[in-house]
């Protein structure tokens, strides 16, 4: 229990992280210029490439999904259309994408989405380097590991690919449209 | 004027659900008044987002937080509200509250941890004081709880084992992980000897409730099969069959209001539907959680309480405590052993059942002349929660880590070893630098002042803590574990609170009489672990549920005298 605390509390202390960068207001955090403001569908479309950067499928291992064939990017629809998460922290995960496309195109002249893997990793080397940069990243880890290994009815862990490739065992009773967490 | 109840109980966990049963068994109507919602059996799945992901039991921070100090280093304290920091520091808001999540590992308070001024002297900076009840007046109910409960464990001699007025635990053991006989192979070599550990976890059927399911998920998630003696199956529910004790859950009480005698007329609370509402009753329960029931009690003022409720000694909401300690681990390599103790070590669902008490007395020149206060180590297997095992791969170096290397990590990490912890235990001194105070300008969404909570700790606490830590490293190192560590820490877990009304003799240095009625109210008890001067070096819930049974039956002595 009490390491469980300190997961969570490992988790929930990043926004202090985040804020004290912030002055106090996440919504400060990422250098908004005119050419990072993504429509929302880009954004998606960028964050979509990233999850399957972050978390790559393997065509010659079928058992070890990646981001697309858990459904990572539906499960983080869901995760973004609950009211019950912070504003701050919706805006922080998906204004991230317009802060890395404007990356991508000021070094390599083109968008994220378009770049080869190899390229992906070296933006995303470079965003990692500052704070707020490894916090975005951080943050859509944590959400694509959810996506990995929570419950299906979720969204994510499609036919629960993401328990057998690992190995885990889940509780039971599992979770059923009565007893799970229903986003606000 | 005729009152609505005969008893108004705020809280129905660990120190509610004892009073409401034993009143309404008693034959008085009882009224219980609960923030949070009614989720039974049924409702809880074993499901990690729910559980540990998200706040599902608790409030959304941006409805109701707190305002936490710190230490800034520098001698000066920094306030930050848990909404920003997200250091959450709710438990458990749900009829029976937090011990619908517990662990239920169920230890008894030593006879010494109710004298720890007297047998082991003062403290500089501490504001030790000893209980005004003794082991022997508590041991009674300590028994009862272990029938009401239905407890189950083993009562093997060790050096620390506490008096019992009956031999034995009324239930077996539950099931074992194979661990525990490593542990006892170990400690016989070492010349220790390893507390079976009582559970408040049922390995046979009892009183309408289902054995355990050992689906390997029990601390933190809420119990599907009613195994799990937790204040709502072992108390609540039972009191509302009786037909005298009536539930209102998410309904929370926003203050009590007095009268010029001190009495307690009414409590104000909104209902489910967010309408306020007052209710009378001859005589109050406070069982809100430690930090709760301080601010409530400081929310109400009346004509003869200026200060708060019971603050007329300034103490209301001092000398708040938690468990002092940390948490250790080491990790056994599937590859290093046999097929058989492989598949010991894979086994998922019966509990490990071991701790040490063997430095509950410290007596060791090395870290203090005489004999000092240590505590308990407890040992358990990681939890199985997969998600934060997955991301503490996702990180190397101090830097995220993806892609293929990611997966490569993971699939190590989840099949190479496993991970046997342990939880120490030890007490959290009281001192002036932990306690409750109303937030002058952080209000919750009913716009009430929240809790402000000071989390000073003693330099002693960290210095026991790293102790016991070293001998269960020492064990797990014998045992032939990997990456044997632990983490000693002087911030609190919020999940074990006490105190911030202390009981005693003395209504100028408490806020509590020995019966745990408010001093200066005579019909207001408070009988969550707020009461507690000191809190013993083991998790508190039986020792709640024992005080609260114990001052039911005070409080029904109170009743039947005539007005």
């Amino acid at each position: 229990m009490a390491q469980l605390r300190q997961w969570r509390s490992a988790l929930l202390t990043r926004r202090q992280v985040l804020l004290r960068l912030a002055g106090g207001s996440l919504a400060l955090l990422l250098p908004v210029s005119a050419r990072a403001q993504l429509a929302e569908a880009d954004s998606w479309r960028l964050i979509d490439a990233l999850q399957q950067r972050l978390l790559p499928s393997e065509p010659d291992r079928p058992d070890a999904p990646g981001a697309k064939e858990i459904n990572a990017l539906a499960y983080l629809q869901w995760v973004v259309a609950d009211a019950k998460l912070d504003a701050e922290e919706r805006a922080f995960l998906l204004r991230g994408a317009g802060w890395l496309e404007d990356l991508c195109l000021q070094r390599l002249g083109r968008g994220f989405v378009s770049l080869s893997p190899a390229e992906q990793d070296q933006m995303l080397s470079e965003v990692a380097q500052s704070a707020a940069g490894e916090n975005w990243i951080n943050s859509h880890l944590s959400y694509l590991l959810e996506a990995l290994l929570s419950d299906p009815i979720y969204g994510g862990n499609r036919a629960e690919q993401g328990w057998r490739w690992l190995g885990h065992r889940p509780g039971f009773p599992r979770p059923n449209r009565d007893t799970c967490y229903r986003a606000g | 004027m005729a009152q609505d109840f005969d008893v108004c109980v705020i809280g129905s966990g660990a120190g509610g659900g004892p009073v409401a049963w034993s009143l309404s068994q008693a034959g008085y109507s009882v009224l219980v008044l609960e923030k949070g919602p009614w989720l039974r059996d049924a409702d809880f799945a074993k499901d990690e987002l729910a559980c540990c992901r998200r706040s599902h039991y608790t409030p959304n921070l941006r409805d109701e937080q707190h305002v936490l100090e710190d230490a800034d280093g520098q001698g000066g304290w920094r306030a930050l509200p848990s909404r920003e920091s997200g250091r959450d520091f709710w438990n458990g808001n749900l009829v029976g509250g937090s011990s619908n999540l517990m662990s239920g590992f169920f230890h008894r308070m030593k006879p010494k941890d109710f004298r720890l001024l007297s047998e082991y002297g003062p403290i500089e900076g501490a504001n030790l004081a000893d209980w005004p009840i003794s082991y022997a007046d508590l041991e009674p109910y300590f028994t009862r709880i272990e029938s009401l409960v239905g407890v189950s464990g083993q009562a093997r001699p060790h050096s620390q084992l506490e008096p019992r007025s009956t031999a034995d635990f009324p239930l077996p053991p539950t099931a074992e992980h194979p661990v525990a006989n490593w542990i006892d192979q170990t400690c016989e070599q070492l010349g220790l000897t390893p507390v079976r550990v009582a559970r408040a976890i049922l390995p046979q059927p009892y009183q309408g409730r289902h054995v355990c399911s050992y689906s390997g998920y029990c601390g933190s998630y809420g119990c599907n099969t009613g195994a799990k003696g937790s204040a709502r199956v072992a108390f609540i529910e039972p009191a509302l069959a009786s037909g005298r004790c009536q539930l209102r859950p998410n309904s929370q009480v926003r203050r009590l209001i007095s009268d010029a005698q001190g009495r307690v007329r009414e409590a104000e609370y909104l209902d489910a539907q967010g309408q306020l509402q007052r209710v009378s009753a001859k005589l109050f329960v406070v069982a809100c959680q430690a930090i709760e029931s301080a601010r409530l009690l400081l929310a109400s003022p009346g004509p003869a309480h200026q200060q708060g409720l019971g603050n007329h000694s300034g103490q209301l909401g001092r000398n708040l405590l938690f468990s002092a300690g940390g948490a250790g681990g080491g990790y056994f390599t599937y590859a290093k052993l046999d097929e058989a103790r492989q598949a010991q070590l894979r086994v998922l669902g019966p509990f490990v059942n071991r701790a040490l008490q063997h430095w509950y007395e410290i007596q060791d020149p090395a870290f203090a002349p005489g004999l000092a206060k240590g505590g308990t180590i407890e040992f358990l297997m990681a939890h199985p929660n997969a998600i934060p095992l997955a991301r503490s791969a996702a990180s190397q170096d101090g830097k995220p880590l993806w892609g293929l290397p990611l997966k490569r990590k993971l699939e190590r990490w989840f099949s190479e070893d496993r991970k046997l912890s342990f939880e120490v235990f030890n007490d959290w001194l009281p001192t002036d630098d932990c306690f409750v105070s109303l937030d002058p300008a952080v209000k919750d969404k009913w716009g009430m002042a929240v809790a402000r909570v000071r989390l000073g700790a003693h330099p002693r606490d960290l210095q026991v803590g790293r102790y016991l830590a070293e001998q269960g490293e020492r064990v797990l190192k014998a045992m032939g574990a990997d990456w044997v560590s632990s983490s000693v820490s002087a911030a609190p877990p919020p999940n074990l609170v006490a105190g911030g009304c202390r009981f005693g003799s003395d209504p100028a240095h408490s806020v509590l009489d020995p019966d745990c009625r408010v001093w200066g109210a005579e019909n207001l008890f408070v009988t969550d672990a707020s009461f507690m001067p000191t809190g013993g070096s083991v998790p508190y819930t039986w020792t709640i549920y024992a005080n609260a049974l114990r001052v039911a039956e005070r409080i029904a002595e109170q009743l039947a005298k005539p007005v």
